[in-house]
């Protein structure tokens, strides 16, 4: 089956390290992957961006390139 | 103010609180607050580093700068602790899984997408009611990680066109504020939907999937990933999109 994760980047070392298949780290703080609570315009580009390494057919570890912030 | 030893995890409580005991404290100690857990592994000196740069980035808010600073500042430390000292690859528990990864051949605007996330999303009334309890609370299943650690793993389904003032969270293994406040910031059913109905998702799935993530992470891989990849295969899923917490 075709998997995209979304890890925070405490956590971003945890892709390369178990091998997984398409990767995208966040910036943000635990607890929050796709972004701040109300921040609906990140947590939806977020998840844009993930999709869009299913593509990808090698293994992908991509950061998303903006920081956290409050809406 | 009192310049007494306030109550800490020191079960002898005639001794001052080491630096150690005080970083412990924040997880699952007396202090316990899981944004901060990380200070456990931080040194002695870095935990004074950080809190230095904590105290200057608050003074700073308080004159008037960026509240952002102060985020800045306990995410800077948060990301050095885990991945900094647990990012060694030696110290990792897990092998690396070299299993070719799995093509994706549909357009996406024509693929049904699965979401699978261990935030420990349910919907109301369909709590997972963890050891046979109903309506645990927060603090109780923090105070009972270590047995959550031990469990099996339970799976909630929630239907992708729950509204998320019907989804609750509980989970003992990381800061759940922001996730009740707001579920999509790990479960982004309303931006799903929203990106079916302009056309850059095919579809979902009719459910998505939650458990709480602390859990056997090897008992999860050998048991939990076969039987979950069913699940998404009986969904029909083209792909799913994985938020761990």
């Amino acid at each position: 089956m075709p998997t995209v994760s979304v890890y925070v980047k405490s956590f971003g070392h945890i892709p390369e390290l178990m091998g997984l298949s398409r990767s995208l780290i966040t910036q943000h703080p635990m607890g929050r992957p796709l972004g701040a609570p109300g921040d609906g315009e990140r947590q939806r580009s977020v998840v844009e961006h993930a999709l869009s390494l299913l593509g990808r057919t090698e293994q992908t570890i991509e950061e998303f390139p903006e920081a956290y912030r409050l809406p | 103010m009192s310049d007494s030893v306030p109550a800490n995890d020191n079960p002898d409580n005639d001794k001052p609180e080491s630096i150690q005991e005080l970083r412990n404290s924040f997880m699952y100690g007396s202090r316990s607050d899981l944004n901060f857990k990380f200070t456990r592994d931080l040194s002695d000196a870095e935990f004074g580093d950080f809190l230095s740069e904590l105290f200057a980035a608050t003074a700073r808010v308080a004159d008037g700068a960026d509240p952002l600073d102060v985020v800045d500042v306990a995410y800077r430390w948060q990301v050095q602790a885990y991945a900094g000292h647990l990012g060694d690859p030696k110290d990792f528990p897990h092998r690396k899984d070299d299993t070719p990864l799995t093509a994706f051949t549909k357009p996406l605007n024509e693929a049904k997408i699965m979401v699978l996330t261990s935030s420990g999303h349910f919907v109301e009334g369909d709590d997972p009611e963890p050891f046979g309890e109903t309506n645990m609370t927060q603090a109780e299943a923090e105070s009972r990680i270590v047995e959550f650690v031990r469990s099996e793993a339970s799976l909630s389904a929630i239907p992708v066109d729950t509204p998320a003032a019907d989804i609750r969270v509980r989970h003992g293994g990381y800061p759940v504020q922001a996730a009740a406040i707001d579920p999509q910031v790990v479960l982004p059913l309303e931006h799903l939907r929203s990106l079916v109905d302009a056309g850059v998702i095919g579809s979902l799935t009719e459910n998505a999937y939650s458990f709480v993530g602390a859990t056997a992470q090897g008992h999860i891989k050998r048991t939990y990933g076969p039987a979950w990849a069913q699940v998404a295969k009986d969904q029909g899923a083209d792909a799913v999109l994985l938020i761990p917490i």
